[in-house]
């Protein structure tokens, strides 16, 4: 056993690694910041919670860690601030007895460059989590057969590349910029873990989250879709968003732009049922980042949740490793807008393996961003018009809520006219002036009083009529 | 010996005038040139040797000295040489000194004794206040254009000795050509449908408003962009001669009657440097695209992949209608005021609108938008998305008006604007705005909606109530603007679809 420490002598680039600004790129960097306040400031929901399934792990392992890791801090005794953040600086660790939690040495096996979640799940099937980063560190003991089965192709390089990474990443620290996030983290089999999730076909080994994690409780629908929507797509999202929470369904999205961000939003307006979003990139990365706040306001209504480490940027493959927890939580997924080709549809495929029912929502046949949707009711899934045909689904029936009155004025005759030729297509104003006929000062003067009334939107040079009012 | 010889050089587009003086004494036999002559000026010694000795001239055998006075102002280009030449040809006595009395000389001399036609002929001669300039034959029709001076335009060395000795006369002045009938510009014809475009084509003709037209490849974006040269009316004689000048400094070949009438059309490649487009370089200050616009139409196609800081630079000219390029060398002031046509666009791959066929990446489109900077942008009072046109719209619509009709529409709403003093609506000054372009009820409540919407800026304001003020211009309208004419205005300054989300 090697001599303890206290964080107060890791060396400050460490122990204040949460604090600081943009660092490196990439799963093998030490750990970073974003420079967002966003992790700080929600330290105090995370806390207590949190504390419960670390001291349980704690016990697990910490011993052999302290002899074997090759990383600094080793041996260093963490404990979770129980007090959830009575000093106000979000949880700092304490130097005390005992090792670090198996959470920790989980959480840097995922930091691990090239380590997916089947990976991470077969390195842990073969030791604890402390035995297994012990055995990273070594780079011996992965000549058994299921060992370099479950690592796949150039299993050599790969524990290669682990071994190096691994000396950039200390559990010690790792655990403290958790415990600085204000970050709760279970791994599977923890009593932490969400039980929701547990059973998967392919359960995450580890999962972070910020907020509320006993919110995933109730019926819970996943809104997907493209982030590459139009007008009519944002406000279906919102809407469905608005009123699934109202009815009491969390609505689980992924936080993108687009669809995504909006059934969220929507659901946030209800202020119902609470809102669980997954992310793709590690909890205190928010990215996209012009979706800050949204995040802030689904982690103090909700929970965030995500099986990547802090710090990591989302890497492309870690949206498809997203939409299976997605479709993992949701009792049913409802895609929104989707290209043909487009991520939501991994989400579908997912909700497939599942057995988690899809419903689409119908779109237009020249709108490309429903060329997806289109073709999954054309593979006989069932559409999507409003709530009360998710909430049927759900098996929930209709809630009895009568969609309320549009409040919009009415439109004059000739403004009316000027709709019908709008159609539900965004048109440009060319186009709008083929098809009415009008002349531009009194076309231009309809569009907008429409606008004004909330019945067109305009999306740059784009017209493009809106379906509901008010939200 | 000495001999003084009036002549002039280029600094920018603008001609100086700079004496050339000659001495000549005793001594071992030499040749200097002094007064910060550039390369090309000092190389004039082998050039006029040459000449004088093709000519059947003399070469002095004495120590000469050839100052170009004022001499802290840098002569560029082989102008000088005629000068030069002819204050040789006094000192050694082989012309009478009453010869280059009154008189300027502008020409390059070749090896053979024959005059080369200079660039600048028209800045240089408008900067000479002699009653009578001499220059090379080429030059003839341009050196006549402005008028002030009596041109004797000679064809060779010899010819200008012999004129100048009266062994001969001087040689006939070429005939003035006829202005040609104006080249055949592409028609506004053969535009099919798009009438929003088409307007606001009409409309930055007529109120000289900056056009921005955004939308996917094929959509005929720079078709119809060319277009808006066939709708500009002529210039006027003084603005003919603005812009004449300029392409006269630049070495651009002139119009045949040596007079640019109809705007000129600038389209820059956007590969374009900052200092081919607002001018500059090391040398000769040479006048940029943006100069060579000057009166007339700078079209920027694919506005998204010129260099954002070149584009930059074009926010002086847009605002003041000059642009000030300062080198170590010389501080140079560049009359630059064009009317701005772009196209762009909506994102990289092109198919970036409501519908949602962009194939681009999200940081993609967001690099893309960060390539127009917010105030670029807002100097465009015209912004029209224009989409593919409907197949059913490409049929049903007849051939569009011709631009004939057009023009004369827009020739009708400059005089109204004339009226007002400016010289096109885009230039009214903003504390003239209560009372040539005044509101009425409806436009009011018009404009305070989409303030309060955030539809508009208090920024967008100014040129919202310009461009109305052309709509009702062109519509034949007097009186206040209705709601009409500023919903109009409203709707053809849509924000690019890329930066969707600010107020225009």
């Amino acid at each position: 056993m090697q001599p303890l420490r206290s964080p107060e002598l890791l060396p400050p680039a460490r122990r204040d690694a949460g604090a600081t600004g943009d660092g490196g790129v990439g799963g093998d960097s030490p750990p970073r910041g974003d420079g967002g306040g966003f992790r700080r400031d929600c330290g105090g929901g995370g806390d207590g919670r949190g504390g419960g399934s670390e001291g349980g792990g704690g016990a697990t392992g910490a011993g052999d860690a302290g002899g074997d890791s090759p990383s600094r801090g080793d041996g260093a005794g963490f404990r979770r601030d129980g007090g959830g953040g009575g000093d106000g600086s979000g949880g700092r660790a304490e130097g005390g007895g005992g090792g670090l939690p198996a959470e920790a040495y989980a959480a840097c096996l995922a930091a691990l460059p090239g380590m997916g979640p089947a990976r991470l799940m077969a390195v842990l099937a073969l030791d604890d989590p402390a035995a297994a980063w012990a055995r990273v560190g070594s780079g011996r003991g992965w000549g058994e057969r299921q060992v370099r089965e479950a690592l796949g192709g150039g299993a050599d390089r790969l524990v290669e590349r682990w071994q190096r990474a691994a000396r950039d990443i200390s559990p010690a620290a790792m655990w403290q910029r958790v415990l600085d996030a204000g970050v709760g983290v279970a791994t599977l089999g923890s009593p932490a873990y969400p039980s929701a999730l547990a059973d998967d076909v392919e359960p995450p080994a580890i999962l972070f989250h910020l907020g509320s994690p006993e919110v995933i409780t109730g019926p819970r629908v996943a809104i997907v879709g493209t982030r590459r929507c139009t007008a009519t797509g944002t406000s279906v999202a919102l809407e469905l968003g608005r009123d699934l929470s109202r009815a009491g369904v969390a609505v689980v999205s992924g936080l993108a732009t687009g669809i995504d961000a909006a059934a969220h939003r929507g659901a946030l307006t209800a202020g119902a049922a609470p809102p669980i979003g997954v992310a793709g990139s590690g909890l205190d990365v928010v990215y996209p980042r012009g979706q800050a706040a949204l995040w802030q306001a689904v982690v103090d209504t909700g929970v965030l949740l995500s099986e990547t480490p802090l710090g990591i940027r989302p890497e492309r493959w870690r949206f498809p490793a997203r939409n299976r927890i997605i479709a993992a939580l949701a009792d049913l997924v409802v895609v929104i807008e989707s290209h043909r080709r487009g991520g939501s549809l991994h989400t579908v495929d997912e909700a497939d393996r599942r057995g988690v029912d899809v419903l689409a929502v119908p779109g237009s046949v020249r709108n490309p961003a429903a060329a997806g949707t289109n073709g999954l009711l054309a593979e006989g899934r069932a559409p999507v018009t409003c709530a009360d045909d998710v909430l049927m689904a759900l098996g929930l029936g209709s809630a009895g809520r009568h969609p309320p009155a549009d409040r919009r004025p009415r439109p004059a005759p000739d403004d009316q006219a000027l709709l019908d030729v709008l159609g539900w297509q965004a048109a440009t104003l060319d186009q709008l002036l083929l098809r009415s006929e009008r002349d531009l000062g009194a076309m231009t003067m309809s569009l907008h009083q429409l606008i004004q009334a909330g019945w067109v939107v305009q999306h740059g040079g784009w017209y493009e009529r809106v379906a509901e009012g008010g939200s | 010996m000495h001999a003084s010889v009036l002549s002039a050089t280029l600094l920018g587009v603008e001609g100086r005038p700079v004496r050339v003086e000659v001495h000549a004494s005793s001594g071992l036999p030499g040749f200097t040139v002094v007064g910060l002559p550039d390369t090309t000026c000092r190389e004039a010694r082998d050039r006029v040797r040459a000449a004088l000795l093709s000519s059947g001239l003399r070469w002095p055998t004495q120590r000469v000295t050839v100052n170009l006075a004022p001499s802290g102002l840098r002569k560029a280009g082989a102008g000088l040489d005629l000068a030069m030449a002819m204050g040789l040809l006094v000192v050694t006595e082989q012309v009478p000194p009453t010869a280059v009395h009154e008189r300027a000389f502008l020409g390059e001399v070749g090896l053979d004794g024959s005059l080369r036609s200079v660039p600048g002929a028209l800045p240089l001669i408008d900067s000479l206040h002699e009653p009578e300039v001499v220059v090379p034959s080429a030059c003839a029709v341009e050196a006549g254009l402005v008028g002030r001076h009596r041109v004797r335009a000679v064809p060779t060395l010899s010819a200008l000795v012999g004129a100048l000795t009266d062994r001969c006369p001087w040689p006939e002045l070429p005939p003035a050509p006829e202005p040609p009938p104006p080249p055949p510009v592409a028609d506004l014809a053969d535009v099919r449908g798009q009438p929003a475009a088409r307007f606001a084509l009409e409309v930055a003709a007529a109120g000289g408003h900056h056009l921005l037209l955004v939308g996917p490849p094929g959509a005929g974006k720079t078709m119809l962009a060319r277009r808006l040269a066939g709708v500009l009316p002529d210039l006027s004689p003084a603005q003919a001669l603005e812009a004449t000048c300029i392409h006269s400094a630049a070495g651009l070949p002139l119009p045949p009657g040596g007079l640019l009438r109809r705007p000129p059309f600038r389209a820059p490649h956007h590969g374009a440097s900052a200092v081919s487009l607002v001018g500059g370089g090391s040398a000769a200050m040479q006048p940029g695209e943006v100069s060579l616009a000057h009166r007339g139409l700078l079209f920027l196609d694919e506005l998204g992949e010129f260099d954002p800081r070149v584009l930059d630079h074009l926010r002086q000219p847009l605002e003041d209608g000059v642009i000030r390029v300062s080198r170590a060398a010389a501080k140079v002031t560049f009359p630059a005021r064009f009317l701005l046509v772009a196209a762009m666009n909506p994102c990289p791959c092109g198919e970036g609108g409501p519908a949602g066929g962009c194939r681009c990446s999200v940081a993609a489109r967001q690099r893309y938008a960060r390539r127009l900077s917010g105030p670029l942008v807002d100097r465009f009072d015209l912004r029209v998305e224009v989409g593919r046109p409907d197949i059913a719209d490409l049929l049903r619509s007849v051939t569009g008006e011709p631009s004939r009709a057009v023009a004369a529409r827009v020739a009708e709403a400059r005089l109204r604007a004339a009226a007002r003093g400016v010289h096109a609506n885009a230039t009214l000054p903003s504390w003239r705005l209560d009372d040539d372009a005044p509101l009425d009820a409806v436009a009011t409540r018009v404009l305070e909606l989409a303030l309060g919407a955030g539809r508009l800026s208090g920024r967008g304001l100014g040129g919202v109530r310009r461009v109305a003020r052309t709509v009702a211009d062109l519509a034949g309208a007097t009186g206040p603007l209705i709601g009409e004419h500023v919903s109009t205005a409203l709707a053809l300054r849509a924000e690019p679809i890329f930066l969707a989300g600010r107020a225009a």
